[in-house]
């Protein structure tokens, strides 16, 4: 199984808020308006989503390969 | 007889064409500017404003395809990629071809919004508006119903919905946000990258 880490550009970022939606759990926009991360890295691939949502292309999401 | 299939096949197209673009603008204003609140789920919206736009595309192509297949006005493939080139209303069409073009530019940049910066993407939208300008002039100065009430009200209706929608995106809207601090922000990863042109 996968694990997903996240990363915002918070400079491109225009606060949509689409992704905060497809995956509560892994991101939020802040009070300032800006999308930010809750958890740095996630099993739940709806993050997959929310980046390729994402009308700023502001998300990158990188597969990290868990030793076996 | 003169079979008239096409001809009404093709006014009807790019009325639906019209339609459906002025329908996804109206979406796109919705996800900008967020009237209806948490009402609306934003990931929705913005498939719809797409699904709009790729409806409107097939519209269009259907509009060309029918013109040229009908004889009542002689248009040429070529001319339904070089504007002026069609005889009827040259400049009227040429107008038409022109907002085609751009929509499919548009439409392309979503896809290609990494590879030509969300901000070229961003500047290339606005581009909208002028599409939506240049379609309806073509509509109304080039399009067979043009005259008839039932036409001038649909075109009526759609430049004040998007002139409202537009109006209330300036007034809510405001300057994008922008971070308090990039303190936060890490060096963007290179490799084995996923949701992105998927």
């Amino acid at each position: 199984m996968s694990t997903f880490r996240i990363h915002i550009d918070r400079t491109l970022c225009s606060g949509f808020g689409s992704c905060a939606e497809l995956a509560p759990q892994a991101l939020e926009v802040g009070a300032d308006g800006i999308a930010g991360v809750l958890v740095g890295e996630t099993d739940d691939p709806a993050v997959l989503d929310a980046a390729s949502s994402c009308p700023m292309a502001a998300i990158t999401v990188e597969a990290v390969e868990e030793a076996a | 007889m003169r079979d008239p299939t096409f001809w009404i096949l093709a006014r009807a197209a790019g009325l639906t064409a019209y339609v459906l673009l002025t329908l996804s603008i109206l979406a796109g204003l919705i996800v900008r500017s967020k009237p209806f609140g948490k009402a609306v789920r934003q990931p929705t919206v913005i498939d719809l404003h797409r699904f709009l736009a790729l409806l409107g595309l097939g519209a269009i192509s259907l509009h060309g395809l029918a013109l040229v297949l009908d004889s009542t006005v002689k248009i040429s493939p070529a001319a339904l990629v070089v504007p002026g080139l069609a005889p009827y209303r040259p400049l009227w069409t040429a107008l038409g071809v022109l907002a085609a073009e751009l929509i499919v530019l548009v439409y392309v940049s979503f896809a290609l919004r990494r590879r030509i910066g969300a901000r070229n993407w961003r500047r290339l939208h606005w581009i909208t508006y002028g599409i939506f300008t240049a379609a309806t002039i073509h509509g109304l100065a080039a399009g067979t119903d043009s005259s008839r009430a039932w036409a001038i009200w649909l075109y009526v209706g759609a430049v004040g919905a998007v002139g409202a929608g537009t109006a209330w995106r300036a007034l809510t809207s405001g300057p994008a946000p922008r971070p308090a601090s990039h303190s936060t922000t890490r060096p963007a990863i290179e490799t084995n990258q996923l949701g992105g042109n998927r």
